[in-house]
């Protein structure tokens, strides 16, 4: 059996160089050129928010909002696909039939709770009639947090401020059917 | 009778002048630390109050002052009032024998008067040490007297810190003083006159540079500020001693904190870098004829370098990380003081040598 190793800390012997850069506080003299460096270079990465925004990029996920045709009618149909692709059931659609025509439908209420919304977008990308938005706003901090239960008349209001130039409505289409809004080949298109 | 009212209102005016100016400076000082940390970090620092945030102490000291004035349950309440003033009291009253300007005097009723110093006394730098020991018993006391453990762990890292480094302070300047042979600030100012290789820093054959390094270090670490702000280290103890203090109380600990930074700023600037000379044999405005106001530059010198210290003490807290506390304590008792025990010895020997 051969002896025990005993594990001792190895002697630390300091180069010359080392030992004059610790007594001159060579690292704290590099470090204080850093911090002076940045303060001769004065630029500062701060923006001063409420004065001056950034500018958001294109695809920003905003505010959620519904849309009106270029006529003031409602784009929703009420089919409640975006109800289902929300991930976080912050929307909430009691659609109904269009009184008097029984194969058209909308919404006759529609409720989101922005306190559990997370600007995901699924929402947008399921309408398949493009009545739902995203808007550019971010400020909608509240004292109440009852005011970001927001219903249809609400939702409308931000499309209406964010959304000025609408969509056209198509020819041949009833306002509150779901065509899809895409154009048929065979409807003649309406004069611009 | 009328003389001793005389000579009471001009030390009266002379020390609500110092007050005044000393206060000036820590609220400029508490701007301007925000400011160069902010800009060295590429930030703006306080820009809300006032253009570019000039309004921003104002704004502060208002805001203290309104501040509900909270004394914890289970504290000890006269402890707990006693120690801001513990701790603001030696730090405003060392300014009392700091040299501001030339010794000029002039009489005013047959009453000798020395404009830039409140009372040239013969021990004044003993004064000074004696009077920034006292205020630690501040910190101590307030940190005791919370009954929160991080400010009694603050009080006692400050207590370990403040005697371990005061020492070194006290043993750093012992070089100047046998070079000076004299404790009165106002004689060792003059002693330094005639240009920058006069200053006790450089002057042959016993440069006190090491001496200057051990007390500049040393005093940073007796003003608690980063990198040795252990005793209110506030990623370890919320804010150390003062974090059951508000409003005013704080505002104190505050001033006190402030106060001593400029105080060892003015001690620094003292007695090592030549006080109020000019860093050339002279003044400009005495060469040029008009001597009388020659003061103006003394004291705008003496500004420089006080502020020039001040601007290390800020510059030091945006680059160093704060120390650990066995850091601290070997640094202080195996670095700190054999470096100024050696210098003691070797300026004895030259001062013994060479000054017949």
């Amino acid at each position: 059996m051969k002896t025990t190793v005993t594990h001792r800390a190895p002697v630390q012997r300091m180069g010359l160089r080392a030992w004059f850069k610790t007594i001159t506080f060579y690292e704290i003299l590099l470090g204080m050129k850093a911090t002076l460096g940045h303060l001769l270079n004065y630029k500062p990465v701060t923006i001063q928010y409420p004065h001056e925004k950034r500018n958001l990029p294109d695809n920003y996920r905003g505010m959620l909002a519904l849309l009106r045709y270029d006529d003031g009618t409602e784009k929703c149909v009420g089919c409640d696909l975006c109800e289902a692709a929300c991930p976080s059931r912050v929307i909430r659609v009691v659609s109904a039939e269009v009184p008097g025509e029984p194969t058209k439908r909308y919404s006759k209420e529609y409720y989101m709770d922005m306190t559990r919304c997370l600007f995901c977008g699924m929402c947008v990308e399921a309408c398949p009639v493009d009545a739902l938005g995203m808007t550019r706003e971010f400020e909608w901090a509240v004292y109440d947090k009852r005011q970001l239960h927001l219903n249809k008349e609400q939702l409308l209001a931000i499309g209406d401020r964010s959304f000025p130039i609408r969509e056209k409505r198509l020819e041949l289409q009833h306002p509150n059917v779901a065509f899809f809004n895409i154009p048929f080949k065979h409807v003649p298109q309406k004069p611009a | 009778m009328t003389e001793l009212s005389l000579r009471l209102a001009i030390s009266l005016a002379q020390i609500a002048a110092v007050m005044g100016i000393v206060m000036l400076t820590v609220m400029i000082l508490t701007l301007a630390e925000r400011k160069v940390l902010g800009w060295m970090q590429d930030r703006m620092g306080p820009m809300e109050v006032g253009p570019y945030g000039i309004l921003q102490p104002i704004a502060d000291g208002l805001k203290l002052f309104f501040k509900e004035d909270i004394v914890p349950a289970g504290a000890n309440k006269f402890m707990f009032s006693l120690a801001p003033i513990l701790a603001m009291v030696p730090a405003l009253i060392g300014f009392a024998v700091i040299p501001f300007g030339p010794s000029l005097t002039f009489e005013v009723g047959g009453i000798k008067v020395q404009p830039f110093v409140i009372s040239d006394i013969n021990i004044g730098i003993l004064y000074i040490l004696a009077f920034t020991s006292i205020g630690a018993y501040g910190i101590i006391l307030g940190g005791w007297a919370s009954n929160s453990k991080y400010s009694l762990l603050g009080g006692l890292r400050s207590a370990a810190q403040v005697i371990s480094y005061e020492l070194n302070v006290g043993l750093a300047i012992v070089g100047v003083l046998i070079l000076a042979g004299s404790l009165s600030l106002v004689k060792i100012a003059e002693g330094q006159a005639g240009g920058f290789w006069h200053w006790y820093l450089f002057a042959l054959p016993m440069p006190q540079i090491l001496a200057f390094v051990v007390y500049v270090i040393s005093s940073v670490a007796e003003t608690n500020r980063v990198p040795f702000d252990l005793p209110e280290a506030e990623s370890e103890l919320v804010a150390g001693f003062f974090t059951e203090y508000s409003g005013m109380r704080f505002a104190f600990f505050f001033i006190a904190e402030y106060a001593n930074m400029v105080l060892v700023s003015c001690v620094a600037a003292a007695l090592f870098l030549g006080g109020w000379n000019a860093p050339y044999p002279g003044t400009i405005l005495g060469h040029l004829g008009i001597g009388s106001i020659a003061w103006i530059e003394n004291v705008a010198w003496f500004t420089v370098k006080v502020y020039f210290f001040l601007f290390l003490f800020f510059w030091l807290r945006a680059t160093l990380p704060r120390l650990r506390y066995d850091q601290l304590m070997r640094f202080g008792w195996k670095v700190m003081l054999p470096i100024a025990l050696g210098n003691i010895i070797v300026t004895s020997i030259g001062a013994y040598f060479f000054r017949q």
